[in-house]
C-alpha cells in the first residue's frame, strides 16, 4: 500500500517537476476522460468538481442528450449525456461512470462520461488545432492534444455549455 | 475618486427619493395652492438638489434647479399664484430634473440635455426678464439661500413637533435680508445663528429628557460641516425633520431616515444593499430545504424506532428548528418588503397629466398604500398598473359632458386599493366609467379573429371581459397615445402572471370596471401541491389550484379529440400531465384518476395526474441559463429527499393544453410511428422459454425471415427485457411452463401496461387442453401453438401476427 502511495506521489512530483524545466506558461493542465472509444480532455480549471452518479430528474421538451437536472448541494444543475450528445448509443451507467461538473462564466452543467483517465499536463506545442473537417466556429473541439502513444480531443467547455436547442 | 463616487451615490439615491416625493407633493399642491407647508417642502427639494449638484459640479442641473427654486420661492412668498399653467412648467422641469439625474446615474455627468427652454419659461413665470444666468453662478449666491431654508426647516420641524414658542424666532430670522449681506456678514450671521441654536439646544436639553438630547446632538453635527464647507451639501440633512413628520408613509422613513436626522430617534433604520438581502433570502431558502429534509428523516426515524426515548427529544428539536426556520423566513421576507405606496405615489401625477391631456375630470383615490410587498414584486407591478390606470382613464372614464348626461358626477373617480388576502396581496383598480359591454367585446374579438363564433356563443360575460387581455385586442375605436397600441393589456396579463399572480376583471355597463390583481407576497418560497405521474413528481403552485377531485375513468368523455368531464354543472376540459410533459405512460392506472382543477382568472383546466402526494412549502430555484424557457416549467425545487422536482408553470401549461389531443389519440400516433418497418430486421420478437433447446428450435424456424430475435429464459427476465428495451417488440412467443413466472402471469403482467396493449402474445406450449387454451385467451394471448409444431407453421403464425411485409420474404 505504502509503496503504491509512494509511487503515486513520485509520479505526481515528476509531473509537477517536469514542466518547471520548460516555461510554465506553455503548459496546460487537463483532465482526460473516455467517452465511447475516444479520449477527451478539458482544462482542469473549467472543472468545478467530479462526482459519482446520483439521481436526476428528467426535464421535458429537451433533446435526448439532456438527461435532466440534479441537485448539487442545493443548486439545480443540468445534466448532459456526452455519449448521446456525440451521437453514440446510450449505455447503462456503471461503476466508472462519473459526472463532471464544468463551469464557464456563470454557466454550470454536469456531463456524464464513461470513465476518467487522468489529470495531465500538455505543453502548448503539443496541441494542434481542430481538424479542418469540423466546421469553423461551430465546433466544440478546442484542439487535438498529441501524446507519445495516442491523441486526445480537447473540448471547448464554453461551447459544451451553450444551449443548442 | 472613490470618495467622490460614494458621495455621488448618496446624492443620487437621495435625489431620486426627493424627486419621487416631489411629484406627489406638486399634484397635491395644485389642489391646495395655499398650503404653505407643502410649498416650503417642495421649495426645499429643489433647493437641496441645487445645492448638492453645485457642490458636485453638475452645472446643468444646478442651473435648472436654481430657476425652479426662484419660481417656488416667489410662490412661497405669495408673489406668485400656482395656476395649472405654472404647474405644467414646474412639472416639466421636474421631469427634466429626473432625466438629468438618470443621466448622471448612467454617465456621471449631466451634459447633453437641453434645459434652456424650460429655464426660460421658468424665468418668465418668476417675472424675470429672461436674462438667463450662466450655470456657474456665483457660489456666494448659493450659500445665502442655503442657510436660510435649513435654518427655517429646522425651526419648522421643531415647530410642527412640539415647540410652538419658537415661532416668533423664526419670523425674526426670516426678516433678515440676506440678499444684501456681504459674505463676511453672512459668515457672522451664520455664526450668530449657530450660537443661538446651540444655546437653544442646551436649554432644551436641560428642560427635556433623552429625546431632545438626541435632537440637539444631531443638530450640532449637521451644522458643523456646513460651517466648514460653506457649501450647501448638508442641506439634505436639515431637510429631513421637516419632511418626515409630514410624510406618513413608513417607506420614506425607512428609506430616507438613515441619511438624515430622525426627528425623535424612534425609528432606527439602516440602508442595506439589496444584494445582501437576496443572499440572505437564498440562505433561508437552503435552510427551508434542509428543514423539509429533517422533517422527512424524523418521520422515517419515528417509524423505525417507535416508542424509544430519544425519539421524543429528536421530535422536539425538529419541531423547534422547524418553527424557528419558519419565523426566520418570515422575518427575512419582511426585510425585503416595501409598501406598495412606493409604486402608487407616481399615479397622482399621472392622473393629473392624463386628465389634462384627455380633457376629462378624474380624481384618484388611493387606499392601503402601506400594504407591503416583496421588493422584487413592487418593482414589477409598476408598469402593469400604469397600463391599467391609463386604460381606465382613456377608455373607462367618460368626458364630462357624457358623464353629466348619464347622471353621474362630472368628475370621474379611479380607485386604487391594496389589501392583504391570505398569502396574497390584492391590488384593485376601480373606475366609475362606462364599463365594458360584453357583446361589443365579443363582436370585436370576432372581427379581429381572436375567437371563433362557437367560442363566443359559449362565453360568459366574465370570459368576455377577459378578452381585453388577448393579444391584439383594443377597445378604443381609435388608438390614442394614452393607452398605447392595443398591446398593453396583453402585456399586463403576462407580467402579472410572471409573478405567479392572477388577474380578474369585472364590469357593469354604465357603472364602471374593476380589475383585481392577486399577487403572491413573495416570489421565492411558495406553497405547492405535489403530484405524481408514473415515477415522476411535479409541483403545482397552490395558488392556482382550485380543488382536486377523484373520478372514475368512465366520467371522462371525448369531445372533438379532447377529453372533458362534468364538474358539477360545468364542463371541464381535461389534459393528462403525462401528455404535456412527455411522460412515458407504462402503467395505466386502474379505473380511477385524480383531477387537479387549475384556475387562472376566468379559465379553468383539469389536469389528470396519477397520484396526489401532498402540500409542501417549496423554494423556487431557476433551472439556469442552459435550460431556461422550457415551456410549462417554471423552475425546480429540491425536496426533502434531496431529489429535484420540477415546478409547473400553470399559465404556460394552459396554453400547451390547448394543443394537446386526447391521450388516446396521441398514444395511437406514436404506435404507428414505431411500427414503420424498412427492413426485416426492424421486426423484433422475443422468445420466452426456459428450455434452451426450445428457444433454439424457434430461432431456427424464424431465422430465415431475417427478423431480430431476443431471448428470455423466464417470465421475469422477459418482463425486465421488455421494460428496459427502448424499442417496441412486434410479438412475443411465450412458453407457459416456466420457473419464477409462468406464461399466463407474464401475459397478465404485460397487458397491464398500456403501451403493450396491442402487442401480440403467442403461446407456444405442450399444454393442449381446452382449459389451458381458455386461460391463454383470458390472459391476453392471441395465438396458441402446441408443441410439436412445424417450422413453417410457426413462421407463418409469426408473420401473420407481426404483419410481416411480403416484399421482405426471400
Amino acid at each position: 500500500m505504502s509503496d503504491k502511495l509512494k509511487e503515486v506521489i513520485n509520479k505526481q512530483q515528476q509531473q509537477q517537476n517536469a514542466p518547471e524545466q520548460g516555461n510554465t506558461d506553455d503548459v496546460i493542465q487537463l483532465v482526460g476522460f473516455i467517452i465511447g472509444d475516444e479520449e477527451y480532455a478539458v482544462p482542469i480549471l473549467t472543472i468545478q468538481e467530479i462526482i459519482k452518479p446520483i439521481g436526476w430528474t428528467r426535464v421535458p421538451q429537451t433533446p435526448d442528450y439532456v438527461l435532466g437536472v440534479f441537485n448539487l448541494r442545493g443548486s439545480v444543475i443540468p445534466l448532459i449525456d456526452l455519449r448521446r450528445k456525440f451521437g453514440l448509443p446510450p449505455k447503462k451507467q456503471d461503476d466508472e461512470t462519473r459526472f463532471i461538473v464544468m463551469k464557464h462564466g456563470d454557466d454550470v452543467a454536469g456531463f456524464v462520461i464513461d470513465r476518467l483517465t487522468m489529470a495531465l499536463r500538455l505543453s502548448k506545442k503539443d496541441i494542434g488545432p481542430a481538424p479542418d473537417t469540423v466546421d469553423g466556429d461551430n465546433t466544440s473541439i478546442e484542439g487535438v492534444g498529441k501524446r507519445e502513444n495516442n491523441i486526445l480531443t480537447i473540448l471547448k467547455v464554453g461551447k459544451l455549455l451553450e444551449r443548442d436547442f | 475618486m472613490d470618495e467622490f463616487q460614494e458621495i455621488l451615490q448618496d446624492f443620487l439615491v437621495e435625489s431620486f427619493e426627493l424627486v419621487e416625493k416631489l411629484d406627489e407633493d406638486l399634484v397635491e399642491l395644485e389642489s391646495r395652492p395655499d398650503d404653505l407647508d407643502l410649498l416650503n417642502g417642495i421649495f426645499r427639494v429643489a433647493h437641496t438638489i441645487k445645492g448638492a449638484s453645485s457642490f458636485l459640479n453638475f452645472d446643468v442641473l444646478t442651473h435648472l434647479t436654481h430657476h425652479m427654486e426662484d419660481v417656488l420661492n416667489k410662490a412661497r412668498h405669495g408673489e406668485l399664484s400656482i395656476t395649472p399653467e405654472v404647474m405644467d412648467v414646474i412639472l416639466e422641469s421636474v421631469d427634466l430634473m429626473k432625466a438629468l439625474l438618470e443621466q448622471i446615474r448612467d454617465t456621471s455627468n449631466d451634459e447633453g440635455i437641453d434645459v434652456s427652454d424650460v429655464v426660460k419659461r421658468l424665468d418668465r413665470i418668476s417675472g424675470g426678464n429672461g436674462d438667463v444666468e450662466t450655470p456657474s453662478s456665483s457660489s456666494a449666491q448659493n450659500e445665502t439661500p442655503s442657510s436660510e431654508p435649513s435654518q427655517e426647516s429646522q425651526t419648522n420641524a421643531e415647530q410642527t413637533q412640539e415647540e410652538p414658542q419658537e415661532e416668533p424666532q423664526e419670523e425674526e430670522e426670516d426678516e433678515i435680508d440676506y440678499e444684501n449681506l456681504s459674505p463676511e456678514e453672512i459668515e457672522a450671521e451664520i455664526e450668530r445663528l449657530l450660537a443661538k441654536r446651540q444655546e437653544e439646544d442646551r436649554k432644551k436639553r436641560e428642560a427635556k429628557k433623552k429625546k431632545q438630547q438626541n435632537n440637539s446632538g444631531d443638530a450640532k453635527q449637521e451644522q458643523t460641516p456646513k460651517e466648514e464647507q460653506k457649501a450647501p451639501t448638508p442641506a439634505p440633512q436639515t431637510q429631513a425633520p421637516k419632511q418626515e413628520p409630514k410624510n406618513e408613509e413608513p417607506k420614506a422613513q425607512a428609506a430616507a431616515a438613515p441619511a438624515r436626522k430622525a426627528p425623535a430617534a424612534v425609528e432606527q433604520t439602516i440602508r442595506v444593499d439589496v444584494k445582501r438581502l437576496d443572499h440572505l433570502m437564498n440562505l433561508i431558502g437552503e435552510l427551508v430545504l434542509a428543514k423539509n429534509r429533517l422533517i422527512k428523516i424524523n418521520s422515517d426515524v419515528e417509524e423505525r424506532y417507535e416508542g424509544e426515548e430519544f425519539l421524543e427529544e429528536l421530535t422536539q428539536v425538529v419541531s423547534i428548528v422547524s418553527i424557528v426556520t419558519t419565523d426566520l423566513q418570515i422575518a427575512v421576507m419582511k426585510t425585503r418588503m416595501l409598501p406598495v405606496g412606493k409604486v402608487f405615489n407616481k399615479f397622482p401625477r399621472m392622473i393629473r397629466d392624463l386628465s389634462r391631456e384627455l380633457n376629462k375630470k378624474i380624481e384618484l383615490v388611493i387606499e392601503g398604500e402601506d400594504t407591503e410587498l416583496d421588493k422584487s414584486i413592487v418593482e414589477e407591478i409598476g408598469d402593469p398598473l400604469v397600463h391599467i390606470i391609463r386604460n381606465s382613464c382613456d377608455h373607462g372614464i367618460e368626458p364630462p359632458e357624457e358623464r353629466i348626461a348619464a347622471g353621474k358626477p362630472e368628475t370621474g373617480t379611479v380607485e386604487l386599493k391594496a389589501y392583504n388576502e391570505g398569502n396574497h396581496i390584492v391590488i384593485q383598480i376601480n373606475d366609475d366609467g362606462r364599463g365594458l359591454d360584453p357583446d361589443k367585446l365579443k363582436q370585436k374579438a370576432l372581427e379581429k379573429g381572436i375567437v371563433t363564433e362557437k367560442e363566443v356563443d359559449n362565453m360568459s360575460d366574465k370570459e368576455a371581459y377577459a378578452l381585453i387581455f388577448k393579444p391584439g385586442f383594443s377597445t378604443a375605436a381609435q388608438v390614442t397615445n394614452v393607452s398605447g397600441r392595443g398591446v398593453g393589456m396583453d402585456v399586463v396579463k403576462t407580467n402579472i402572471e410572471k409573478l405567479n399572480g392572477i388577474i380578474e376583471i369585472d364590469s357593469e355597463l354604465g357603472k364602471g370596471t374593476s380589475i383585481k390583481l392577486k399577487i403572491p407576497l413573495t416570489l421565492a418560497i411558495i406553497q405547492a401541491l405535489l403530484v405524481g405521474v408514473q415515477e415522476e413528481n411535479y409541483a403545482i403552485p397552490l395558488a392556482s389550484v382550485l380543488e382536486t377531485v377523484r373520478i372514475s375513468t368512465e366520467e371522462i368523455y371525448t369531445v372533438e379529440n379532447k377529453s372533458v368531464m362534468r364538474l358539477r354543472d360545468e364542463v371541464l376540459s381535461l389534459v393528462h400531465i403525462g401528455d404535456i410533459f412527455e411522460v412515458e405512460r407504462i402503467m395505466d392506472n386502474s379505473e380511477h384518476a385524480y383531477v387537479v382543477v387549475l384556475g387562472l382568472g376566468a379559465s379553468k383546466l383539469g389536469l389528470i395526474v396519477d397520484s396526489l402526494i401532498g402540500q409542501e412549502e417549496i423554494v423556487i430555484k431557476s433551472l439556469g441559463e442552459y435550460l431556461k424557457g422550457i415551456q410549462g416549467i417554471a423552475g425546480a425545487t429540491i425536496r426533502g429527499d434531496g431529489g429535484v422536482t420540477l415546478i409547473v408553470d400553470v399559465v404556460a401549461l394552459m396554453d400547451i393544453a390547448k394543443d394537446v389531443k386526447s391521450s388516446v389519440a396521441s398514444a395511437e400516433s406514436t404506435a404507428t410511428k414505431s411500427n414503420e418497418k424498412n427492413a426485416p430486421s426492424d421486426y423484433r420478437i422475443m422468445i420466452v422459454d426456459d428450455s434452451k433447446t426450445d428457444r433454439t428450435i424457434m430461432k431456427k424456424a424464424l431465422e430465415p425471415l431475417g427478423i431480430t430475435i431476443v431471448e428470455a429464459g423466464d417470465g421475469q427476465e422477459a418482463l425486465g427485457k421488455l421494460k428496459d428495451s427502448d424499442e417496441m417488440f412486434d410479438a412475443m412467443l411465450i412458453d407457459i411452463e416456466m420457473p419464477r413466472m409462468d406464461g399466463y402471469t407474464l401475459a397478465n403482467e404485460i397487458k397491464k401496461y398500456n403501451r403493450y396493449k396491442n402487442l401480440p402474445l403467442i403461446a407456444v406450449t405442450s399444454r393442449t387442453s381446452k382449459a389451458d387454451r381458455m386461460r391463454g385467451v383470458e390472459s391476453g394471448m392471441v395465438e396458441y401453438i402446441t408443441k410439436p409444431y412445424s417450422a413453417d407453421y410457426l413462421s407463418s403464425v409469426v408473420q401473420r401476427n407481426i404483419k410481416f411485409k411480403p416484399e421482405f420474404q426471400s
